[in-house]
């Protein structure tokens, strides 16, 4: 379990507890957290839960998780940034307890 | 216009079809009557005939033929925004099946728009998810063997009532929680609904499918299981049963949805694996390499559509569509859109990953793509490694049946045997 910290393009900020195995989008859609779509259900095929990962975890929490993912960032609709993932490819566990991750304006 | 799914009233449009009804805001210009689904030179060879649908048509063109006068997108950027804005292209009224207006339903969720869409998908999501879907693996790839059994040794089959058809229906009946003996029934149904292009036997088929799971429903009350039709008839979200018109609607969709489309996806892999032993030999030199080879065989072989109803006035690439009027997305045009995929028809398993079509995109994107996905490369897998040559048959000679889900009719296959 970790406590998952997700802030719109707004500053609007949402806390979600997110049972460990279960990934950064799936927590979003499950909490209505619109910012993230997610609309391929996590299956790397659609770029709509791209999300910037705080500066601050950015080192433990790591770049794409694989080739996929790093190609298919490339089609997400808001601007790409060093910190940028999917989130269904980020995993949760209790090392992620504190999470924080920043959504862009806008998925498509 | 908002709708109630718990209290279904037949749509009020006006189907237009036929030259005599084209709307006076579509410019002479873009109007074609292209044939797709039906016409001879779609079905000569459908998805070629797709492909080349970029440099014969308009990128958005509005057809005139007998069933259904509708704007036509082929672009895969104008899909995406399509099937992406739901409040301007509505699913409302866009499913073409014909429904008794006395007992009328939704087919759910398709035909839902956001928001009351999401309570249901997540009814289900969990069994449909990519991690749902994999505790079906090892039954699936059991499944395959025991198919692929029962011919092998004859050196031939045809691949599509050996094949193609048992592997996803059976798995399908089985999630659901349907008696595996009603399969031949139920792809018959399927096969008069979705490719009889006469609106009196699909509803008539509609009605009898109806009858069968308003029993199967009752049957799931009264004795509930693990499948998916006890699962959304016991659903109550947000704490409210779903009902009886929520249920049917429901569970109706997913046979609908779920029953010809892996089959013709199959179908249409199979024959192409037929005519491209060299490729065969890459995808078995590169077993690593299986995801990317499903999601490239799926860009290339996409089987369906996406029809909508344009909810407001809009402008899209010049042209003026108006509230009322009908736009489908022919997605596998989409698919080989040139200025996404490069040399568009050549099957390159080393692409660089783009969202494929093949599933659709938006709120309404296929609930059933983790399975699908999962089925065909597990269709790939167990087949290739007990059949890994096998050409045509001779004589065959492929069909295409028309209808809204695209693959080849019959696909004799035959390969050598050793002797015993």
């Amino acid at each position: 379990m970790a406590t998952v910290t997700y802030i719109e393009a707004d500053g609007t900020r949402h806390h979600a507890d997110i049972a460990s195995g279960e990934n950064v989008m799936r927590g979003a859609v499950i909490n209505d957290i619109e910012g993230i779509v997610g609309e391929c259900g996590g299956g790397l095929a659609c770029a709509t839960c791209h999300c910037y990962v705080d500066q601050d975890w950015f080192e433990q929490v790591g770049g794409p998780a694989s080739q996929d993912e790093a190609d298919m960032l490339e089609s997400a609709a808001a601007e790409l940034r060093p910190t940028s993932r999917l989130s269904c490819q980020i995993v949760v566990s209790d090392d992620l307890d504190g999470l924080v991750v920043h959504l862009p304006t806008h998925q498509f | 216009m908002a709708i109630d799914p718990a209290n279904p009233v037949p749509p009020v449009f006006t189907r237009s079809a036929g030259p005599d009804q084209v709307p006076p805001h579509v410019p002479p210009e873009l109007i074609r009557s292209a044939g797709i689904t039906f016409g001879p030179e779609f079905l000569a060879a459908p998805h070629r005939f797709m492909a080349q649908l970029h440099e014969t048509h308009p990128p958005l063109f509005y057809d005139v033929n007998p069933f259904q006068n509708a704007w036509q997108a082929i672009k895969h950027e104008d899909a995406l925004f399509i099937l992406r804005h739901a409040d301007i292209f509505s699913n409302e009224g866009a499913t073409p099946f014909p429904r008794d207006p006395a007992d009328y339903f939704y087919f759910i969720p398709i035909e839902i728009d956001p928001p009351e869409h999401r309570k249901y998908r997540n009814v289900v999501e969990p069994m449909f998810s990519p991690q749902g879907v994999l505790k079906l693996e090892e039954t699936m790839r059991q499944l395959a063997n025991e198919l692929i059994d029962a011919f092998i040794a004859k050196g031939e089959c045809d691949f599509t009532r050996a094949f193609g058809r048992p592997f996803p229906v059976t798995i399908f009946l089985r999630l659901m929680g349907l008696p595996l003996d009603m399969t031949d029934t139920f792809v018959d149904w399927a096969v008069a609904l979705l490719h009889s292009n006469d609106r009196t036997i699909m509803a008539e088929t509609l009605a009898k499918i109806g009858a069968y799971l308003k029993q199967a429903i009752a049957e799931k009350k009264a004795h509930p299981d693990e499948g998916v039709i006890s699962r959304i008839a016991h659903a109550a979200p947000d704490g409210i049963p779903l009902s009886e018109k929520e249920i049917f609607g429901f569970v109706i969709f997913l046979f609908i949805g779920g029953l010809d489309t892996v089959f013709a996806t199959l179908n249409n892999i199979w024959l192409w694996l037929a005519n491209n032993p060299e490729r065969r030999a890459e995808m078995l030199a590169d077993p690593g390499n299986i995801h990317a080879q499903v999601e490239e065989l799926l860009r290339v072989h996409s089987v369906t559509f996406s029809g909508r109803t344009v909810a407001r006035d809009v402008e899209l690439r010049g042209a003026q569509l108006k509230a009322g009027d009908k736009i489908t997305c022919i997605l596998p045009a989409c698919n080989f859109d040139p200025d996404v995929f490069p040399n568009p028809t050549e099957v390159d398993f080393h692409r660089p990953k783009k969202i494929i079509l093949a599933f659709t995109v938006g709120v309404h994107s296929c609930m059933g793509a983790h399975l699908a996905r999962l089925e065909v490369k597990i269709a790939l897998q167990e087949w290739l490694k007990r059949i890994p040559a096998f050409t045509l048959q001779p004589d065959a000679e492929i069909v295409y049946r028309p209808g809204g889900v695209i693959g080849p009719e019959w696909l004799p296959l035959q390969w050598p045997v050793s002797p015993a």
